[in-house]
């Protein structure tokens, strides 16, 4: 941990030398213990420190961005003469740099000094103790664990500082019986939190079965997708729908439907960066303080996230969705939450007559036709057949194809109970998510020939 | 050496590290010290949307002690800093090694000494910002003046990555790679159709190992024009047939299906297993290795990174093995995996294939793709499409997915075109086709020429935890397989 003191003297050094019109400085830093094991051994173990501090200045309405890896004094001032040397370079920039003002944030709430500097042999014992679960239960296991802190601040010419200290950790487990496999994962602010045997617990239920996998005709099912498969089907509404670029660009499926009704009404989706249960940050990369946003309420179209850039296109204050500068991409949810229901997974199991048990899907790509939300994947651990209200046998490897929108307009039920799904190796943020039944989604593929 | 670029590498962290985990007494260690210089021009509908510029170093140190693994980063380049990283990195080795893996092996390798410099003619970090603002923004002009145009991108991303290799086996190797790319990307849309176009290529358009030469003779411009006239094209194009067809591929879209049927599968790694909880696992196990028949006989891929031009080449991969041209696929038959020193002895195998990379110094070396390609055949396209009652040819990859064993795959391009009778005839959108792996490349009947032969970079493969972007070349000509489930995806 760099901390606060050090972190806003080395930005508010940075904003000072440009002399620019405006400037916004920021740093995002950590550390991170990584274990990855297969086969009884752990074969990667990274002890990770990681710094990049960033400034972004305003000359003369032009804009120039540069980065470095270190706070050494000589790297902070080459980082902000290049800024200003591409700033001189660079035609007028379309927009004015509007920045937060006087935004005054100090988020440490969620930091776990145990987890940020989680104890090596500690953890490698947790690793041995699943092992020896697994082992026991005539089951193989591979996966990782991963237990760390985040460092944010961003400083600017208008008054504003922000800075956010967190801890996380998060746990994958793949478990391995005969020919089947299950998988289950876990994040949390803090190791303790994380339920490493819960995890697994779940993982091993998914795998621990006498009959093997049956290859399904393809076709349409009735499915429950688990919170890890849903929130990979999320993770892509996002790109594709729910920032204000593929908005801009018209190949959101919300561009042009605002208000209408685009899901099931059972269905609201969000982002809220400061939802309690989820890895929480207060600001974005600009220092806006993170916004809830509804985007689905109630299955109609409501919104979509903006920073400052896409803000002044559309007249529309930023909702404090930045990425870090640079990222072009546009603004984008990273806290995104499906809004609970009622009952149980095992509830809506017991509902549903025939169809698919889905805790994990593979490889989901929705690029195919964005306005429509075409989607593409496949089952991997733990899918199962459910008949007549019961998990009856495992499935082999299918492909699904199918429209979203067509998938989560008829919804027939969502559990009360939500996950953390975030995966700290990626990046990529988190989403709280339910398990979800949909009345249809349309196979078209085996992975066997 | 004779000839040998002068080392203008800092040696001090280096050394110092080494000398404190030789001191140590650990079994082995190597430690890489790494300086990156990024810079990334993106221009929108005419007017510039960002240019950024990232410089940092770093030092990783990676220990084996008693059959256990540490590896440690820091961007710190302070002696207090680099001590507690090997001290770290030894702490981790001995924690991991109560597991109980025993001892590691490592295939043999000779230590080598070397400087090297990826061969280029113009520092692409040299070129004034003014010249590559100029250029992106005329071809973005290029790019607009059609109501249906919604959004028009350019973008140029130039790399230098210089990093020193010392290992307590002796190798003291430098390296200096510098990369260069430009690109774009048009979106249209009309009513409920939205359609995209983007050349060079998709994924970030094109990027080679070269200089600021390799940029300038993209002729960015030329392209704009087709990327435009295709991209309204296509708002007004059918689908094509879903039926079983021939298909051609275009050597863009060569480049996706050999990254992800034939490139991933091919890690040591995952078909050890240890990619399971991140990426999945491989079909190619060692049982098959010399037996499937992967392809027809059209069908050898290599892994080359000798290559000139590739992302994916160097001269020396990241434990110091020497980059090497392997064969993957030999006339159908698989044959050959990507490999790291660890691996390759799980194997027996004789030597690494020399495929350990890291995306930086603050990340362990894994098993990567260097240039996966296709070797070519001997017809030109006409030829190719010769006899090829009614198919498609289909370019630049638009989606993708493929199961965790790397079997069942689907992809969608951006563009196709219909065959009929050997002509290609009219424009499809949403192009989409299917197939297993082996079976699909099984129905590969032929292989463009080496004229027609592209080495194209990808700058975006995801892998392992904390997850590394690398950058991998992959090089095809024109590829046709028959009998392939063509779709749309609407």
């Amino acid at each position: 941990m760099i901390g606060q003191t050090k972190l806003f003297a080395a930005l508010r050094g940075m904003v000072k030398l440009a002399k620019a019109d405006a400037a916004s400085a920021c740093v995002d830093a950590g550390q991170r213990l990584v274990f990855r094991f297969a086969q009884g051994g752990i074969h990667q173990d990274v002890l990770q420190e990681r710094l990049t501090a960033s400034i972004t200045v305003l000359q003369n309405k032009r804009i120039g961005i540069a980065s470095t890896d270190s706070l050494s004094a000589e790297s902070l001032t080459n980082c902000v003469k290049r800024a200003l040397l591409i700033a001189s370079h660079a035609p007028p920039a379309e927009a004015a740099l509007i920045l937060p003002r006087r935004v005054r944030i100090q988020f440490k709430e969620d930091y776990d000094p145990p987890t940020a500097h989680a104890n090596a042999v500690a953890c490698v014992e947790l690793i041995r103790k699943q092992m020896l679960r697994c082992k026991g239960a005539g089951a193989g296991l591979a996966g990782s664990l991963l237990a760390g802190s985040e460092e944010r601040a961003v400083v600017n010419s208008e008054g504003s500082a922000a800075y956010a200290l967190s801890s996380v950790a998060s746990v994958k487990c793949v478990t391995q019986y005969r020919s089947l496999s299950g998988f289950a994962s876990g994040a949390a602010t803090s190791l303790a939190a994380l339920g490493v045997d819960g995890v697994l617990e779940r993982a091993l239920r998914q795998c621990l079965h006498r009959r093997d996998p049956v290859r399904l005709p393809l076709g349409e099912y009735a499915v429950i997708l688990g919170p890890e498969a849903l929130a990979e089907i999320l993770e892509w509404l996002a790109l594709i729908a729910f920032g204000a670029k593929a908005f801009q660009e018209r190949s959101s499926f919300l561009a042009g439907r605002m208000g209408e009704r685009v899901m099931d009404p059972q269905l609201s989706i969000y982002d809220d960066a400061m939802e309690p249960g989820a890895l929480r940050t207060p600001m974005d990369w600009e220092g806006t303080p993170a916004q809830r946003v509804e985007l689905i309420d109630h299955g109609i179209a409501r919104g979509i996230v903006y920073d400052t850039t896409y803000g002044a296109r559309y007249d529309h204050p930023s909702t404090g969705h930045a990425l870090f500068p640079g990222d072009t991409e546009g603004p984008m949810p990273h806290h995104l939450a499906i809004a609970p229901g009622e009952g149980s997974q095992e509830d809506l199991i017991r509902g549903c007559e025939r169809g698919l048990f889905l805790p994990r899907l593979h490889y989901v790509n929705g690029l195919l036709n964005p306005r429509e939300a075409m989607m593409t994947g496949l089952t991997r651990e733990g899918a199962f057949l459910i008949e007549n209200g019961k998990l009856s046998q495992p499935i082999a490897r299918m492909r699904f194809t199918d429209s979203m929108l067509r998938a989560f307009s008829d919804v027939r039920g969502i559990t009360a109970e939500r996950r953390l799904i975030a995966d700290p190796h990626t990046g990529s943020g988190c989403a709280l998510v339910p398990s979800l039944h949909v009345a249809k989604l349309a196979f078209t593929g085996h992975s066997e020939p | 050496m004779p000839g040998m670029p002068k080392s203008v590498f800092p040696r001090e962290w280096a050394e110092h590290a080494l000398a404190r985990a030789k001191q140590a007494g650990v079994d082995y260690a190597d430690v890489r010290v790494e300086a990156h210089e990024h810079e990334s021009i993106t221009v929108e509908n005419g007017r510039v949307r960002s240019v950024s510029s990232n410089k940092g170093d770093g030092i990783g140190v990676r220990v084996l002690h008693k059959g256990g693994w540490g590896f440690a980063a820091t961007p710190h380049l302070t002696r207090a800093a680099v001590d507690r990283v090997v001290r770290d990195a030894i702490a981790l080795a001995r924690a991991t090694s109560v597991l109980g893996a025993g001892a590691r092996k490592l295939t043999p390798l000779e230590p080598a000494k070397a400087v090297w410099v990826s061969p280029h003619t113009i520092d692409p970090f040299s070129v004034p910002l003014g010249n590559k603002l100029d250029y992106l923004l005329w071809a973005s002009q290029a790019l607009m003046g059609h109501d249906a145009i919604q959004q028009a991108t350019t973008h140029m991303d130039c790399y230098k990555r210089r990093k020193l290799f010392l290992s307590t086996e002796g190798s003291d190797i430098e390296q200096t790679v510098i990369e260069s790319g430009a690109g774009l990307e048009v979106v249209a849309q009309q009513g409920n159709e939205v359609q995209v176009r983007s050349a060079p290529n998709s994924h970030h358009g094109a990027l080679a190992q070269a200089g600021y030469e390799y940029v300038k003779q993209l002729d960015l411009v030329g392209a704009a024009a087709t990327a435009k006239k295709e991209v309204l094209e296509l708002l007004r194009a059918e689908p094509p047939r879903s039926a079983p067809s021939t298909l051609i591929l275009h050597p863009t879209q060569v480049v996706m299906q050999l990254h992800e049927s034939c490139g991933h599968p091919t890690e040591l790694d995952r078909a050890l297993g240890q990619e399971l909880s991140y990426a999945g696992g491989s079909f190619l196990t060692p049982d098959q290795l010399n037996k499937l028949d992967y392809g027809s006989r059209h069908v050898s891929i290599v892994a080359d990174a000798t290559v000139p031009g590739g992302v994916g080449t160097f001269a020396f991969d990241d434990e110091g093995v020497p980059g090497q041209r392997t064969h993957l696929v030999k006339e159908g038959r698989f044959v050959g995996y990507l490999s790291s020193r660890e691996s390759a002895a799980h194997l027996d195998l004789p030597a690494s294939g020399g495929a350990m990379r890291a995306e930086r110094w603050d990340v362990q070396p894994i098993v990567r793709m260097t240039n996966v390609n296709l070797e070519p055949g001997a017809g030109t396209l006409e030829e190719i499409l010769r006899d090829v009652k009614h198919g498609y040819l289909l370019s630049t990859n638009k989606s993708w997915s493929i199961d965790d064993r790397r079997l069942n795959f689907q992809f969608t391009t951006e563009i196709g075109w219909e065959i009929e009778n050997g002509k290609l005839t009219r424009i499809v959108k949403n192009p989409l086709y299917t197939g297993i792996t082996p079976e699909f490349w099984g129905r590969c009947t032929a292989v463009g020429r080496k004229e027609d032969w592209q080495l194209w970079g990808v700058p975006n493969c995801a892998k392992g935890e904390p997850m590394q972007i690398m950058h991998v070349g992959h090089g095809g000509s024109y590829a046709r397989f028959d009998g392939v489930s063509v779709g749309s995806a609407k």
